[in-house]
């Protein structure tokens, strides 16, 4: 009787990494599908949460309001203005506590170590949760941007909607990049919950997310000219609502996100790698 | 050596009360210290969301009502988010740290301890006015630092109505606290809920004016709603159009009974529910 000896695990190919990567986001779909309430509160947060200055710019700024906002800000359809940026937030937020989240939970329940020990890199399942939280985020940020127009009686199909999801489709890569950042600062730090639900709103706070940069300080102006989130705002607003590109024309505005789509992923990885390795050498893998 | 079979003697008396109470929210307080970057988030976070905001309510102002409508728009903003945050931490803080203990298995020891169960409660009571109070008074100075000082008339009223208003929301948080115990891990989702619709009903962000009539309605008949009404007219000086939703003595008279019954009507719901759950043996049930 001839026993076989189990062979070593060599290199993943392509179409491995890939079946590894769909295998997480089914995973996580599948986990998700499971909690409705969840899902209907993601579609209704953004709402409530572009209520609040709808509202109070409705009665601040009485008959005046819409008038007031157009100098403002370039548009006098705030409702969709609001909106825009509430639904861009869902989705920042979503890529950071989804990727933030998904390391915590394995470091939590014992399974970031074994994950190591697999010949399927972390990368390739970051990318599996990362295509599951664009899948949640997308559909509660689209369903809740349509909603919120019915509530408000405002039509949310005006504009060039195709370049807006241009917009949105460019933007995607570079947030996913930032947000292996975040990855890294939950390997790092570990019980991190402040700290990224802090980052979250700092970068909300930088990409206008109920208002024009132009309304920040000079300073913070040209920091959030440094973070995707402000351009990938600032671009839908301009295809749906002509409130203006930074740079005047779209295909500039557009120039600028391809730049941080090639950077922010890199960067990211490379930050998350350093990390990684790091926590490797250093027993901090199983330590939570 | 015999072992005392004697079941222990409940503490008893105001004095042992208050070494339970001030030992129990010791414990928390300490908790709390060990994590001082979470404060520090926590305050950068309220800063930025107060902050963003306000300029999302200047964005409506015509340019040159800018300068001079700013504080009044920061002090709405400011005044009911203050509100809003002690409602939310109460439900988090008091409400679901019971599902807490729940889930780590220390209610039920708490409960065979002598120790009393209302200092239980009250000790996250504290917690929330030294860490919610912190967060609020560091807010409301760097706002003031940085747009100018915020409207403060009526300061003893204000201060009368302030405490009223969070002796109704820590009673909403024990009955909170009851529902957590009858609804364990759904509570969760109904905080969200609730918080979601304090944010549209009690309006904290924006003036009543703004909702809907049919809603103004509903707002007219939740206490919290009147408080947010009544602390931000009497602080802002009472402006044409403040308070919004009742004169202000109906005004102070509803914050009045808020502030004196729920936490009455909180502590007896959950007492009864501790009860039922300690019968049923679901107290460490989740």
């Amino acid at each position: 009787m001839s026993t076989t000896l189990p062979t070593l695990p060599g290199r993943p190919r392509p179409a491995q990494i890939l079946s590894a990567a769909l295998a997480e986001t089914r995973l996580r779909l599948t986990n998700i599908s499971r909690y409705p309430g969840q899902l209907l509160m993601e579609i209704i947060i953004p709402i409530v949460f572009a209520a609040m200055p709808i509202l109070l710019g409705q009665a601040t700024g009485g008959d005046q309001a819409a008038a007031n906002f157009a100098r403002n800000t370039g548009t006098a359809n705030y409702v969709a203005y609001l909106l825009i940026g509430s639904n861009v937030f869902t989705i920042v937020s979503n890529a950071f506590w989804h990727i933030a989240y998904w390391l915590r939970f394995e470091q939590e329940t014992g399974t970031l170590e074994s994950v190591y020990l697999t010949p399927t890199s972390t990368l390739t399942l970051a990318g599996g949760v990362a295509l599951y939280s664009v899948v949640r985020g997308l559909a509660a940020a689209l369903l809740a941007y349509l909603l919120g127009c019915l509530i408000f009686q405002v039509n949310p199909l005006q504009g060039d909607v195709l370049l807006a999801l241009g917009f949105v489709a460019a933007g995607l890569l570079p947030i996913y990049g930032l947000a292996l950042l975040f990855g890294a600062v939950v390997l790092k730090v570990k019980e991190s919950n402040a700290l990224v639900n802090l980052m979250q709103w700092a970068v909300s706070f930088l990409m206008g997310l109920f208002y024009p940069v132009a309304a920040l300080p000079p300073l913070l102006r040209a920091v959030a000219l440094l973070f995707p989130p402000t351009w990938l705002t600032n671009g839908v607003r301009s295809a749906l609502l002509g409130v203006g590109y930074f740079f005047g024309a779209w295909y500039l505005d557009m120039a600028v996100l391809w730049v941080f789509m090639l950077f922010a992923p890199l960067f990211g990885f490379w930050v998350f790698n350093r990390v990684e390795r790091g926590i490797q050498r250093n027993e901090g893998v199983g330590q939570f | 050596m015999t072992p005392s079979t004697a079941s222990p003697r409940p503490l008893a008396g105001p004095a042992a009360f208050f070494s339970t109470l001030a030992a129990m929210a010791w414990k928390e307080l300490l908790i709390m210290l060990r994590y001082p970057v979470e404060f520090v988030a926590s305050f950068g976070q309220v800063f930025l969301i107060v902050t963003s905001l306000t300029l999302a309510g200047l964005m409506f102002a015509a340019p040159g009502e800018r300068s001079t409508g700013v504080s009044n728009t920061a002090g709405l903003v400011v005044y009911g988010f203050i509100l809003f945050m002690f409602l939310g931490d109460t439900l988090w803080t008091i409400g679901y740290n019971v599902r807490r203990d729940q889930k780590q298995g220390t209610l039920e020891m708490l409960y065979l301890s002598p120790a009393s169960k209302f200092a239980n409660l009250l000790s996250r009571v504290i917690i929330t006015l030294v860490w919610t109070g912190a967060l609020c008074v560091m807010a409301a100075f760097l706002m003031s630092a940085l747009i100018g000082r915020l409207p403060a008339h009526n300061l003893p009223l204000a201060a009368l109505l302030l405490v009223l208003s969070l002796s109704g929301t820590f009673g909403t948080g024990f009955a909170f606290a009851a529902v957590t115990l009858r609804l364990k891990e759904a509570a969760q989702t109904l905080a969200n809920l609730f918080q979601f619709g304090v944010m549209v009903l009690c309006a904290p962000f924006f003036p009543f004016a703004a909702l809907p009539e049919v809603l103004r309605w509903v707002a007219r008949l939740l206490p919290p709603a009147y408080a947010v009404d009544m602390f931000r007219s009497t602080l802002l000086g009472y402006p044409t159009g403040y308070p919004e939703l009742a004169p202000p003595a109906v005004g102070l008279a509803v914050v009045a009974a808020y502030g004196l019954l729920m936490p009455v009507l909180g502590y007896w719901l959950y007492r009864r529910e501790e009860n039922l759950a300690r019968r049923a043996g679901t107290l460490s049930e989740y």
